[in-house]
C-alpha cells in the first residue's frame, strides 16, 4: 500500500517537473564569475534574480572561481560547445590575448555602441579589456570585456601615527621622502612591506616606478607597443631609490621572510608601520579588522615628474566577456549590462567593493577610508592616470625584484635584466 | 634475504590462505587456460593506461609541438628541446633539484639509518609510539607541512623566537625570504618529510635479518658500531636502494612544498625547481608545449637513475641466491 502511494507521488512529481518545460522554451545561461566569498553571493544573487524577472524563461547557471583557478580553467571551459557563455576574463596577453588568439572570445563592440557601454568609464581603461582581433596587440581595436570593479594601489596610514609624529598628508614627493625620513628618525618603520609571495614587491617597486614615469612610457612597455622599453630613467632613479629606501631602514625588518596575508597584514594593524603600499582590496578588511572608518585613511603616492595628478598602479577589475560560440551572445550582452550597470555599483560598492563606474556622491561620507579610496580612484580615473600591473608583460618580474632586493644585482644590472627578458618576448 | 621471503608467506594460516599461496607458489593448476589471468588484470590495466599511459605518451607527443594548451598546435620538431640547453632558468631550476637531492635523500637515508640502529637495539619502552610519530610526516599533506613550516620559518616564528631566547639573535633571520638560507631551509623540510619513510623501510628490514649473525657478531667481540656497519647495513642494502630510488624521485619532482614555502620559487630563482618550472610555463605563459619538454627530460632522468638503482638490485640479488645456494 505504501510503496503504491510513493510510486504515485514520483509519478506526479514528473509530471509536474515537466509542465514548465513544455509551457515555455527554457534558456539556461552559463556564467562563471571570480564572485567567491560568501557575503558576495546574497549581492550576485539578487542581481540575478532581477535578470531572470525581466526575462522569463532564463535560467542563469553561476560557476564562481577565484582568479587563478579562472585563468587556468577558462582556455578549456570556452573551447566547449556547451561552456560558460559569460565568463569573467582576466587582462592581459597570458589571459585575455591568448585567448583571443585562440578564437574562443566575442568582439563586444557592437554591443558597447548599443548599450552605451563606452560611457561607463575612460577611454584608456576599455583599452585594457582590449585586442587587436588576432589577440596580438594589446589595447587593439576590439573590446572583448567589461569589467564592474576598479582596483588603485595607494598608500594606507594611521591616522593616530601620523598625529602622534605630527604628519601630514604629502601632496608631492618631496614632501612624501621627507615624510619617511622623519618615521625613521623617529624610531619607527615607515612602511610595512612583505616580499615573500614575490607579488607585493610588484606593488611596492611599481609604486615607486609610477611616482618617477610618464604615463606613456609604461602604457608603452605594458601594450608592447612602438618604443616600449624598461629601460628608462624613471625606472632606473625608482629602482636606486627603493634600495635606498631598504638601506634606510624605510620598509619593515626582514621583509624578506614575510608574507602578505598574515605577516604583513598584522604588522600593519599592530601599528608596527605607519604605512602601507597596497591595494584598495584591503579596505573591506582593513575596517572590520579595525572596528570602523576613521583609523585609517588613504592617499595616492604624489608624483616625482611633476604630473598635475598622481600616476598610480590600478586599474578595472577582471571584465565580463562572450564566448565566441555562444547560442546566447544577445541574452549574455543584457546580462553583461546589468551586472557592469549602476545598479550593480550601487550594490558593490554597499559590498565594500570599488566599483568601476563613478560612485554617486550622495554615497559617500567625507573623512571616512571608504570616501577616501573611492576619491583616489575617482581621481585617477578622471587624470587618465590609471597606471598597470608590471607582471601583466612580464610574469617573473617579481623574481628580478627580489634580486634587486637582495642586492644580488644592481639597480642597472635589474634594468638590463628586464630589458633583455622584455626585448627576447619572454 | 631468502628467510625473510618465506617468512613472509607463513601467515597464510587459513585454508583459503593456503591454497591461495599455494596457487602463487606455482603448486597445482592455477587457471585452466592461461589468458584467464590477465582477464583479472584488465581492470588495472584499463586505469592505468587511461590516466597514466595516454597521458605520458600525449605530454611527450606535445613537447614537440609549440601548444598553448587549447589553440590548435604547431608541429615545431626538436626546439622546445634546442630553446632548454639555452634556458637559464632551466638549468638554474635542474640544479636547484641537484642540491634538493642531498636533503630529500642523502640525509634521510642517513638520519633512517641512524634511528633504526637506535630502535633495533634492545627494548625501547614506547616504541610504536616512537614509530608512529616519526612516520608521521610522511604522511601528512605536503601543503600542510608547508603551512607548519612556513610558520615555524616565520620571522617571529619559533625557530627565530629559539634562536633569540638562547642569545642567537644575530642568527635570526627571514629564512624563507633569505637569498643564502631559502634553498636550506626548504630542504630541511624536505629531509623531515623523507626520513620517515627511510626510517620505517630499515626497520622493517632490520627485522629480517638473522638474529643469529649478531650473535656471532658477538662471540667475536663486535661492538655495537661494529655490529651496525658489518651485519645490519649490509642486510639493509635492499632497502637502501628502494629507498633512494623513492626519496631521489621524490626530489626530483618536488612541487607542492616549494609552491607552499616560496610560492614561485623565490627569492629571486633560489628554490625555483623544475616542477615549478612546468608549471608557470604552462600555465602562467600557455607554453604548453615547452613545459611538456621540461617534463620529458625529468622523466628521462628519473628513468634512467631508477633503471640503472635496479639493474644494481638485480645483481645484488642474484649475487645473494648464487651465495645461498
Amino acid at each position: 500500500m505504501r510503496r503504491r502511494v510513493w510510486g504515485w507521488a514520483l509519478v506526479l512529481l514528473l509530471a509536474v517537473g515537466m509542465l514548465p518545460a513544455q509551457a515555455q522554451e527554457s534558456i539556461t545561461l552559463v556564467v562563471w564569475d571570480n564572485f567567491t566569498r560568501d557575503a558576495e553571493q546574497a549581492m550576485i544573487e539578487e542581481l540575478h534574480a532581477q535578470f531572470e524577472a525581466a526575462n522569463p524563461g532564463v535560467k542563469i547557471q553561476r560557476e564562481s572561481y577565484d582568479t587563478s583557478d579562472l585563468t587556468a580553467l577558462l582556455p578549456r571551459a570556452l573551447s566547449e560547445p556547451n561552456g560558460p557563455d559569460v565568463a569573467m576574463i582576466n587582462q592581459g596577453f597570458s589571459s585575455m590575448g591568448a585567448l583571443v588568439k585562440a578564437g574562443l572570445l566575442l568582439p563586444l563592440n557592437a554591443y558597447a555602441d548599443q548599450y552605451g557601454w563606452w560611457e561607463r568609464y575612460g577611454q584608456s581603461l576599455h583599452e585594457r579589456n582590449s585586442f587587436s582581433a588576432d589577440g596580438t596587440v594589446f589595447a587593439g581595436e576590439n573590446l572583448y570585456g567589461v569589467s564592474n570593479t576598479a582596483e588603485v594601489v595607494g598608500v594606507y596610514y594611521h591616522k593616530a601615527l601620523f598625529e602622534e609624529l605630527g604628519l601630514s598628508v604629502p601632496t608631492t614627493w618631496d614632501e612624501f621622502e621627507a615624510l619617511v625620513k622623519t618615521i625613521i628618525e623617529a624610531g619607527r618603520t615607515p612602511i610595512v612591506f612583505g616580499s615573500l609571495d614575490g607579488w607585493p614587491a610588484i606593488h611596492t617597486y611599481g609604486a615607486i616606478e609610477h611616482a618617477f614615469s610618464q604615463p606613456e612610457e609604461i602604457d608603452r612597455f605594458i601594450y608592447r607597443s612602438e618604443g616600449g622599453t624598461f629601460n628608462t630613467p624613471g625606472n632606473l632613479i625608482a629602482a636606486q631609490k627603493f634600495v635606498e629606501w631598504i638601506d634606510a631602514g624605510a620598509f619593515s625588518p626582514g621583509f624578506e621572510g614575510m608574507d602578505y596575508d598574515n605577516a604583513t597584514l598584522s604588522a600593519f594593524l599592530n601599528q608596527e608601520g605607519v604605512m602601507w603600499i597596497t591595494g584598495s582590496w584591503m579596505t573591506g578588511t582593513l575596517i572590520e579588522q579595525l572596528g570602523g572608518e576613521d583609523a585609517v585613511g588613504f592617499f595616492l603616492v604624489p608624483s616625482a615628474v611633476g604630473l598635475e595628478t598622481p600616476y598610480a598602479i590600478g586599474g578595472v577589475g577582471l571584465g565580463y566577456g562572450i564566448r565566441a560560440t555562444s547560442q546566447h551572445a544577445d541574452l549574455a550582452a543584457a546580462y553583461i549590462d546589468l551586472m557592469t550597470g549602476p545598479d550593480a555599483a550601487a550594490k558593490l560598492f554597499e559590498n565594500g567593493f570599488l566599483p568601476a563606474v563613478a560612485v554617486d556622491a550622495s554615497l559617500l561620507t567625507e573623512g571616512t577610508l571608504t570616501a577616501e579610496v573611492v576619491e583616489a580612484w575617482n581621481t585617477i580615473s578622471a587624470g587618465d592616470t590609471v597606471g598597470h600591473y608590471l607582471d601583466w608583460t612580464m610574469p617573473d618580474i617579481a623574481a628580478d625584484i627580489q634580486e634587486l632586493m637582495a642586492k644580488v644585482v644592481t639597480p642597472e644590472q635589474f634594468i638590463a635584466n628586464v630589458e633583455a627578458d622584455y626585448t627576447a618576448g619572454r | 634475504m631468502t628467510g625473510g621471503t618465506e617468512a613472509g608467506l607463513k601467515p597464510a594460516s587459513s585454508t583459503l590462505g593456503t591454497r591461495l599461496a599455494a596457487r602463487l607458489r606455482g603448486g597445482g593448476r592455477p587457471f585452466a587456460r592461461p589468458y584467464q589471468a590477465y582477464l583479472f588484470l584488465l581492470p588495472g590495466l584499463a586505469v592505468y593506461v587511461v590516466f597514466v599511459l595516454i597521458p605520458i605518451f600525449g605530454t611527450f607527443r606535445y613537447s614537440f609541438f609549440d601548444w598553448t594548451g587549447f589553440s590548435p598546435p604547431t608541429f615545431i620538431g626538436l626546439a622546445n628541446y634546442v630553446e632548454l640547453t639555452r634556458d637559464a632558468d632551466f638549468w638554474k631550476a635542474i640544479g636547484n633539484n641537484a642540491f634538493f637531492v642531498i636533503f630529500y635523500t642523502l640525509i634521510p637515508i642517513l638520519l633512517g639509518l641512524f634511528l633504526t640502529s637506535l630502535m633495533t637495539r634492545g627494548r625501547l619502552r614506547g616504541l610504536v609510539i616512537f614509530r608512529t610519530g616519526l612516520f608521521l610526516p610522511q604522511v601528512m599533506s605536503p601543503v600542510v607541512v608547508g603551512i607548519i613550516w612556513r610558520w615555524l620559518f616565520a620571522l617571529d616564528g619559533p625557530i627565530n623566537e629559539l634562536l633569540r631566547a638562547v642569545g642567537l639573535a644575530a642568527w635570526a633571520r627571514p629564512w624563507l625570504g633569505d637569498f643564502t638560507f631559502a634553498p636550506y631551509a626548504v630542504g630541511v623540510v624536505g629531509s623531515w618529510v623523507q626520513y620517515g619513510l627511510c626510517m620505517v623501510l630499515f626497520i622493517a628490514g632490520a627485522q629480517s635479518i638473522d638474529e643469529e649473525l649478531y650473535d656471532a657478531a658477538r662471540v667475536f667481540g663486535a661492538n655495537a658500531w661494529q655490529q651496525f656497519r658489518h651485519v645490519t647495513l649490509p642486510g639493509l642494502r635492499q632497502q637502501i636502494l628502494v629507498a633512494f630510488v623513492l626519496t631521489f624521485i621524490a626530489a626530483l619532482r618536488v612541487f607542492d612544498l616549494v609552491f607552499v614555502l616560496t610560492r614561485s620559487g623565490g627569492p629571486g630563482k633560489q628554490t625555483l625547481v623544475t616542477s615549478i618550472l612546468v608549471y608557470q610555463q604552462t600555465f602562467n605563459r600557455n607554453r604548453a608545449g615547452y613545459g611538456a619538454a621540461i617534463a620529458v627530460v625529468m622523466t628521462l632522468i628519473i628513468v634512467l637513475v631508477s633503471v640503472v638503482v635496479l639493474r644494481l638490485q638485480a645483481r645484488d640479488e642474484a649475487r645473494d641466491a648464487a651465495i645461498t645456494v
